[in-house]
């Protein structure tokens, strides 16, 4: 190493030069740790300055104490780099995967977080100092304090600025964390080959160089993750849960306090607005049932609506002894009975004993229900209900379209009792206007007596539902004589309810075809009217 | 549309070249073998070693029904609705359903022929009885519109076509047509308008199930072929002519010129026509087979159901049957008052005394097909409109068409569909003009080996899905010498079908063939009216 004495400053070595390359890389990976894991704590904890000032408080204290335990290194300094690059690359690299993991198995993330945040902190301040120590012969501390600082200063800079504009929107927290694992690995592989004469035991550090960097980059690449650039794109809060059940993928956000949940990337509520969305779905059922009964609603089917949030509703109703919810996917059950987050919106309604639980095709199961050929296993006979609540996914594909059809409609009819009342969430009057119209004459040719209704729910625009009995029904004129407390819904009133069945100009109904089980028109129809909207379309996809 | 990307990638270089692999390392898994009816079992009644067989017992039944398809099976239940039990079935095969039999791979149930039936319209009193009682309809609206159980409405999308490379909806190729080719097809419709649910001055529909019910009116088109109707009304688009010439294909075996146009008009206008009627197709994952099956568990015949039976001599005269039990090589003496011939007819002269069957040998003629039944890892894609029930390719040469495939688990719902894979039927028609060359194709059927039959399937499915090899796990064949009765000109109304059905002594004719049109339908009413016929004579004796 001959560094020209003349010129310390303008000219060093090539070594020196990619040991500064190192010092920028090595910078740039700690503050986008750093930026994770406040960028995390936000996302799962909600109040941004709070996290976002803890973080940074954590983490340059633990800087500070990574420096000052830098004195007592002392030999084998390459060796001791090595590892500390090491052990950033996996605590870092997999910081947003574990903190994505934690938060789904853990009730409180915020030890995991903070450990995370202590370690990185502390090995970040302790590689530093390291790396001066590194710095090849008779420097002096002028230059070499001057040099490392600086770009550890520019590395600083270009995380800060890459990470919201370029890494975030690009790659998503996980795959980000993951990238930068592997340049921490990738240095420490580096670093081991350019101090080959230094090391101690040399194969051995490279070879855990070489796993480390492998691990995290096939990780990076193939790693479980992959969707999240694309969900990335889609969902607009970060993603606190992520599962590709057998029957789809559920994915929940959260940013700060609203919890959204989407199936196969289409909004199904967010907590902000969902009472708006439930309260409207179940409320007008009971009191236009009122029209038909004179005894309080008993037993009540829900078809979908595995989040428990319409059981919620049902709930309300003493008169209610029995629900019975079918919903395909038993993770999604699953899932909204045991996650606190979950169970704190749904009222721990899946867990009430009056709620019984079937995970299966709807179709199938109201075959089955009607008795016959409908196949497969299960409780049969459970018919009639008095209540019928069908909150399906919307109609975006063949298979989901079928449980918009006539077919599905006459086997609801046929499962509801004389005196009972259906009613379906049928997408947006408003975005999707021959979807609408085509679930009200569907429902008109099954004999149900369509009463079309809407309501404003925000983060969905102006929603549809309609009601459907096997007798004509009017618009109620408030809210159920059994509901208890109609003063504890938070969107229903008495005088809200009969204003909702009023549609205003361009909203009257369209002329379509009827959706039937070997045409399905309906999903052409939902398409077509999602596509004539474009970006403004929140529940469209796939 | 990624699985349309991945398969267009599959078929090209890399695809192509892990094909080329698979091929040669590893026939393993998938090894194709036959399945279904063997053709053996009915040449036993060629040779003489069953009439030296000793008789080991003599047992009476007031009716025997010779054959355990739905003609077979249409005739018990329409005895036991009339009250009589006293009657058995036999089957020749070790499983029943004929040519609406059934079959299983470990991914689903499958057809190997007959794989749907139109919902019927509403003259076909007795046809809805039987739908009734099966539980398939399950209710009339209060406009009287028949309501099916949702699980056997074939579900959409029903149809695709192959064309150019890419897939399209429907089963008319469209796409690309000429103004001149529009109107054609415009035209063809329009003729048919002219005829739909038309009745003659006794109120009789002019094309009707069954077609022996159809008014006299028409009834001289059945002297001309459907090409050269199509001739005569100027219908020379290729495209509407692919389209008429793949409707005969498939409901007859037939291709255009070789179809009576009084049968290819039928098969459009006999339950109206499809743009104003509302009924759906009913369809299975296993086909006719299941309606087959449920009919059986309806009847409940018990151990008056014996399958392996192969009868093989019968006295019309004395009501005696001859009777060979294949699985316990027993022979069998049968007295019954009246005998239902519920089997193919060609087979009946084979068991009469010599030249006591009026109908001469070759009265009847009948379509080879050969069906294959494919296990796949995944569901054929494509590039264009998504899998269809029915998958059919455009193909120009007249002599190298097929129907393409009908996937047997489309009907499965969210549950079950999930697992991935499929199961798909393969079907094609064995043409020719005369008997001559179906002698050929049979010969060709008897003579290949599963290995070089399903290189055929393969080689067709190729051409729509180049990759299909790499996604088999198993291919099953089937040999259907005598598929179908062909209604070839001057078939339906030139008299020899009347002869067919005609009583021979105590016996009678009632299976599909002697309808005269290979369709559910006309086996169940022909079963019926010779059941009728049947308790006449146990009524009269």
């Amino acid at each position: 190493m001959t560094e020209p004495v003349d010129a310390p400053v303008a000219a060093p070595s090539p070594s020196t030069r990619l040991l500064l390359f190192c010092v920028l890389v090595v910078a740039t990976c700690g503050l986008v740790y750093e930026l994770i894991t406040a960028t995390m704590a936000s996302y799962l904890l909600g109040d941004s300055v709070t996290q976002f000032s803890l973080v940074i408080g954590v983490y340059l204290s633990a800087m500070g104490l990574g420096s000052w335990l830098s004195r007592f290194v002392e030999h084998r300094l390459v060796n001791r780099f090595v590892h500390v690059q090491l052990i950033i690359a996996v605590v870092g690299g997999f910081s947003a995967p574990a903190l994505f993991l934690g938060f789904s198995v853990l009730d409180d993330i915020r030890p995991v977080l903070f450990a995370i945040l202590i370690i990185i902190g502390t090995l970040v301040g302790l590689e530093i100092p390291l790396l001066m120590r590194l710095m090849p012969g008779k420097q002096q501390l002028k230059d070499l304090v001057a040099r490392v600082l600086a770009f550890d200063y520019i590395g600083a800079l270009l995380a800060s600025i890459a990470f919201p504009l370029v890494l975030l929107p690009w790659l998503g927290l996980v795959r980000t964390s993951l990238l930068f694992g592997s340049l921490n690995a990738a240095v420490a592989l580096w670093s081991a080959r350019a101090f080959v004469d230094q090391l101690v035991r040399p194969r051995l550090v490279t070879a855990q160089a070489l796993i480390v960097l492998l691990g995290t980059l096939s990780c990076l690449i193939v790693g479980g993750e992959i969707e999240t650039f694309g969900e990335r794109q889609l969902y607009e809060s970060p993603v606190i849960f992520s599962q590709k059940t057998r029957y789809q993928r559920l994915t929940i956000t959260r940013w700060s306090d609203d919890v959204r949940l989407y199936i196969d990337g289409n909004l199904q509520f967010s907590s902000a607005d969902e009472h708006r969305y439930h309260e409207s779905l179940v409320h007008p059922a009971f009191a236009a049932r009122e029209q038909l009964a004179s005894g309080p609603a008993r037993r009540v089917l829900v078809l979908g609506g595995g989040d428990g949030l319409a059981v919620r509703e049902l709930l309300r109703y003493p008169g209610v002894d029995r629900v019975d919810l079918v919903d395909l996917d038993p993770e999604m059950t699953r899932l909204f009975r045991e996650t606190p987050a979950l169970t704190e919106l749904n009222a721990d309604s899946l867990a009430d004993p009056r709620v019984v639980v079937h995970n299966a095709d709807a179709m199938r199961w109201l075959e089955q229900q009607r008795g016959g050929g409908g196949g497969g296993g299960g409780e049969a006979g459970l018919a009639p209900w008095d209540i019928v609540v069908i909150d399906l996914p919307d109609p975006n594909n063949l298979s989901l379209g079928k449980l918009y059809t006539r077919a599905f409609y006459r086997l609801v009819r046929a499962v509801l009792a004389p005196d009972g009342v259906a009613v379906v969430q049928s997408t947006s009057p408003y975005l999707s206007p021959r979807a609408f119209w085509c679930i009200v004459a569907t429902l008109d040719a099954a004999d149900m007596h369509p009463l079309p209704y809407h309501a404003h729910v925000p983060s969905f625009g102006d929603w549809g539902f309609t009601l459907a009995a096997r007798s004509p029904l009017r618009p109620p004129p408030g809210l159920a004589f059994e509901l208890p407390q109609p003063e504890a819904l938070r969107f229903l009133s008495p005088e809200l309810v009969p204003t909702l069945f009023a549609f205003p100009a361009d909203q009257r109904p369209r002329e379509v075809e009827i959706n039937r089980l070997d045409t399905q028109m309906l999903v052409n129809y939902y398409d077509q009217d999602l596509h004539s909207f474009g970006p403004l379309t929140r529940r469209a996809g796939s | 549309m990624g699985l349309s990307r991945r398969e267009l990638l599959r078929t090209s270089g890399l695809g192509a070249l892990a094909l080329g692999c698979n091929r040669d390392d590893k026939p393993s898994s998938a090894a194709p073998r036959f399945t279904g009816q063997s053709p053996e079992r009915g040449h036993l009644l060629r040779s003489a070693a069953l009439l030296d067989a000793p008789i080991d017992a003599h047992i009476r039944a007031g009716v025997v029904i010779v054959g355990g398809g739905a003609a077979g099976f249409s005739a018990a239940w329409r005895l036991q609705k009339l009250g009589l039990d006293d009657f058995i079935v036999l089957e020749l095969e070790p499983e029943i359903g004929g040519t609406a039999r059934s079959g299983v791979l470990p991914r689903s149930p499958h057809p190997m022929g007959a794989h749907y039936l139109p919902a019927p319209p509403r003259e076909c009193s007795e046809l809805l009885e039987l739908l009734t009682d099966l539980d398939l309809l399950v209710g009339y609206e209060h406009d009287g519109t028949p309501e099916y159980r949702s699980t056997a409405i074939c579900a959409a999308p029903e149809e695709r076509h192959f064309h150019a490379g890419t897939w399209h909806p429907g089963l008319y190729p469209s796409d690309g047509q000429t103004p001149a080719q529009e109107q054609q097809w415009e035209r063809f419709w329009d003729q048919l308008r002219e005829l739909d649910r038309v009745r003659d001055h006794d109120g009789e529909l002019l094309f009707r199930l069954p077609v022996r019910r159809s008014s006299a009116r028409l009834r001289g088109l059945d002297q001309l072929s459907m090409a050269a109707w199509l001739d005569e009304h100027g219908f020379d688009s290729w495209r509407l002519r692919w389209y008429v010439d793949y409707a005969c294909r498939d409901d007859y075996g037939c291709t255009l010129a070789q179809t009576s146009a009084f049968a290819g008009l039928h098969h459009f206008l006999a339950r109206g026509l499809e743009d104003t009627r509302e009924d759906p197709l009913l369809t299975w994952p296993g086909g006719n087979g299941e309606l087959i099956a449920s009919l059986r568990a309806r009847v409940d015949l018990g151990a008056r159901l014996k399958t392996d039976h192969i009868v093989y001599a019968i006295d019309p005269e004395r009501g005696q049957l001859r009777v060979r039990d294949l699985a316990s090589e027993r022979s069998i003496s049968i007295e019954a008052q009246a005998i239902l011939w519920a089997a193919p007819r060609f087979l009946l002269r084979h068991v009469l005394p010599r030249d006591r069957d009026p109908l001469s040998a070759d009265a009847l003629t009948y379509a080879p097909w050969l069906v294959a039944n494919l296990e796949l890892r995944e569901p054929p894609g494509g590039v264009g409109a998504t899998l269809a029930w029915d998958n059919v390719p455009i193909i120009e040469n007249p002599a190298a068409r097929n129907l393409g495939y009908v996937v047997a688990t489309h009907q499965e719902g969210r549950d079950r569909a999930i697992e991935g894979g499929a199961v798909i039927t393969y079907y094609q028609p064995l043409v020719a003009d005369d008997p001559a060359g179906l002698a050929q194709h049979r010969a060709h059927l008897l003579g290949s080996d599963a290995r070089g039959l399903s290189e055929q399937v393969l080689g067709a499915l190729e051409h729509m899905h180049p990759g299909i090899r790499r996604h088999l796990s198993a291919l099953h064949v089937h040999r259907w010498g005598h598929a179908m009765i062909r209604p070839v000109p001057g078939h339906l109304f030139g008299g020899a079908l009347e002869l067919a059905r005609a009583p021979i002594g105590c016996v009678r004719a009632c299976a599909t063939d002697v309808g005269g049109l290979p369709l559910f339908e006309e086996a169940f009413y022909a079963a019926i009216d010779a059941a009728d016929w049947a308790l006449d004579r146990i009524g009269r004796a």
